[in-house]
């Protein structure tokens, strides 16, 4: 099995996609080979040295999810790193926004992981797009993203049950209307009232919300707070004095306000109609979880 | 064509944005001047500000929409006009609702807030005009014709072609174009925006290139662009392709940014008279497949040819060379 680099650097770096194409090799997707750890690091680019940017934690914290699910199926682990994840690795979104770091995570910090997590039992091999791929896609990015985007203001209890469900994370992340708050926030609702339960329901569930996004513009009848601009830089600047982080207990994301909870139930109630008129593969047959590579 | 199920406002709805202004913590705020915004082009560019480390922009917008909408007996009610602000690389959408400026209700104005730290490189900002429908509240009943780009980090208002051209000598530009000294022009496909470079080291090149008009140069100039623009959409069209996100039922997705624009202008012509999607699955088919890629590729040359306007430029180029051949013997 691939192994975990045998030496890391103190601290993050960059890895162009270009660069990155280079170290993909069918012996990792595969799992038989490991990365080439000195030329990533000759091939990235350092980022500051600055406490926030310093790799051991995020890699303690890696190893610890390995350990804590190797007798379970690694989808299950998703739950648990999604937060701890975004709340060690303080980014603006205009930071998480960029490949290069997303690279640099998957093939200089954690080749082991995406392997581990995402080698598919059926085809044998790892799907490429999960060390350089879309955010919604690439290992590390659709775990940050999810939290980023399923958080509740600090609270990132919905993220754990928006990444309990495969295809949350799978078909929903990437779609648009996530990006309004009170909107995410409601499709989670659901998750936790067990009106949504399988990845087919999710699937539909999303697939439902988007087109009905096209006639009605859910920011007016669900109105969010006005974001907050200090609370995230306060966030990351806790980050730049250097964060003791603790596994076991949920960590506590930026002080934001929370999504008004009039908008998100409003919403939840008309999620529900929804759902309960979409057509969903397979309904009413035994509930299974989505396959995923 | 798309079919509503309830009434929708006819008529054009339009957005302005009037004024810009950043903010760092501790400073003064500042006011860009107008040199920052393009009416023309629809853009913002938010990178001319002098303050470093800005942490927020407001941006003063404008719309105009038709007054039918708040006339009296209209089938709409609660009207509301919305900008929206999105940033598909940061996921960040931030919305403001305008205000009435006049009685009439064709004039709207107010402020949208955004962070720095919020967008990536370049926002789209677009207009909606919103309003509740047989009681359905929310109802989107009409929509901007053109959006805004904001961006953040040029400092010039321009939102540029579908591709950018560059001109440069060969021989002594960048190492990878010196292996192309002998070519008139080469298309770069791999970065964030198609790039054709043309190598001004070609004899003749300069003057082809700057050459205007209906005389033997003019048309060689023309049926040159037309060459190039060819060139452009067929190395495009195979990187969008190349590189296409495949759900986990092997259904490829359209992808973001100007590789999806270029499919959706080129599909219908590469697979007629198919849906967008269904022509999307059959090309990603045939080049992944056992066959039928190469089949393929005389209809990617038509539909670059298409959209070069290769066909109109030759008929034009052939129709000048007989009139001065005329003119010659006259």
């Amino acid at each position: 099995m691939t192994d975990s680099p045998y030496h890391l650097p103190e601290y993050l770096a960059r890895l162009a996609d270009e660069d990155a194409v280079r170290f993909i090799t069918d012996g990792l997707l595969s799992g038989k080979d490991d990365v080439p750890t000195i030329a990533v690091n000759q091939a990235a680019e350092p980022l500051p040295e600055s406490p926030r940017w310093r790799l051991r934690a995020i890699r303690d914290l890696i190893d610890d999810a390995m350990r804590t699910y190797q007798d379970n199926k690694p989808t299950q682990a998703d739950a648990w790193l999604a937060p701890r994840l975004h709340s060690i690795l303080r980014l603006t979104r205009a930071e998480a926004a960029d490949p290069a770091l997303w690279n640099y995570l998957a093939l200089g910090v954690a080749p082991d992981f995406v392997v581990w997590r995402h080698l598919s039992e059926k085809k044998k091999t790892v799907n490429p797009r999960y060390f350089k791929g879309p955010y919604h896609k690439q290992a590390f990015a659709r775990l940050w993203w999810s939290a980023e985007l399923f958080r509740n203001g600090s609270d990132y209890e919905p993220v754990e049950t928006a990444c309990g469900n495969q295809d949350m994370l799978n078909t929903v992340l990437r779609l648009d209307v996530i990006d309004h708050r009170p909107t995410a926030q409601a499709l989670v609702r659901l998750l936790k009232r067990e009106i949504v339960r399988t990845g087919r329901d999710a699937n539909a569930l999303g697939k439902a919300v988007n087109t009905a996004g096209a006639t009605l513009m859910y920011d007016v009848i669900a109105p969010d707070v006005v974001r907050d601009a200090n609370a995230v830089q306060r966030w990351i600047g806790e980050g730049d004095e250097g964060l003791v982080m603790r596994h076991r207990s949920l960590p506590v994301g930026p002080a934001e306000e929370r999504a008004l909870e009039e908008s998100i139930e409003r919403l939840a109630d008309y999620f529900a109609e929804l759902f309960a008129d979409a057509p969903v593969r397979g309904k009413g047959e035994a509930t299974e979880d989505a396959e995923d590579d | 064509m798309k079919v509503f199920p309830y009434p929708r406002l006819r008529g054009t709805v339009s957005l302005r944005v009037d004024a810009a202004r950043v903010k760092a913590p501790e400073q003064p705020r500042e006011q860009l001047d107008s040199r920052a915004r393009s009416v023309v082009e629809r853009v913002v560019a938010l990178g001319l500000a002098e303050t470093e480390n800005w942490e927020t922009a407001t941006l003063t917008v404008s719309a105009t929409i038709p007054s039918k909408a708040t006339e009296r007996g209209s089938p709409w009610s609660d009207v509301a006009v919305v900008v929206v602000l999105a940033d598909r690389a940061t996921n960040t959408r931030v919305t403001s609702m305008l205000a009435p400026e006049s009685e009439g209700g064709r004039e709207w104005r107010g402020e949208l807030q955004v962070l720095r730290a919020d967008l990536f490189d370049r926002a789209t900002m677009m207009v909606q005009v919103v309003a509740t429908v047989d009681g359905v509240p929310g109802r989107i009943i009409a929509e901007g014709v053109d959006d805004w780009i904001v961006d953040v980090r040029s400092d010039a208002p321009t939102r540029e072609q579908a591709f950018d051209v560059k001109e440069v000598g060969f021989a002594k530009g960048p190492r990878w174009l010196q292996q192309f000294t002998d070519a008139p022009w080469i298309v770069n496909a791999a970065g964030a925006l198609p790039t054709v470079h043309i190598n001004t080291d070609f004899e003749g090149m300069t003057d082809i290139l700057g050459a205007e008009g209906r005389g033997p140069e003019g048309l060689v100039n023309e049926i040159m662009v037309a060459q190039m623009a060819a060139d452009v959409w067929i190395a495009v069209f195979h990187s969008a392709v190349g590189d296409l996100e495949i759900e986990d039922d092997g259904t490829p997705l359209f992808p973001h940014g100007w590789q999806g624009e270029v499919l959706r202008e080129m599909l219908p012509d590469v697979v007629p008279e198919r849906t967008l999607e269904d022509a999307l699955c059959e090309v990603h088919s045939r080049r992944v497949g056992v066959t039928g890629w190469t089949e393929l590729q005389p209809r990617i040359q038509y539909a670059a040819m298409r959209r070069a306007e290769v066909p109109r430029v030759f008929l034009e180029t052939a129709r000048g060379l007989d009139k001065l051949k005329r003119e010659d013997e006259a």
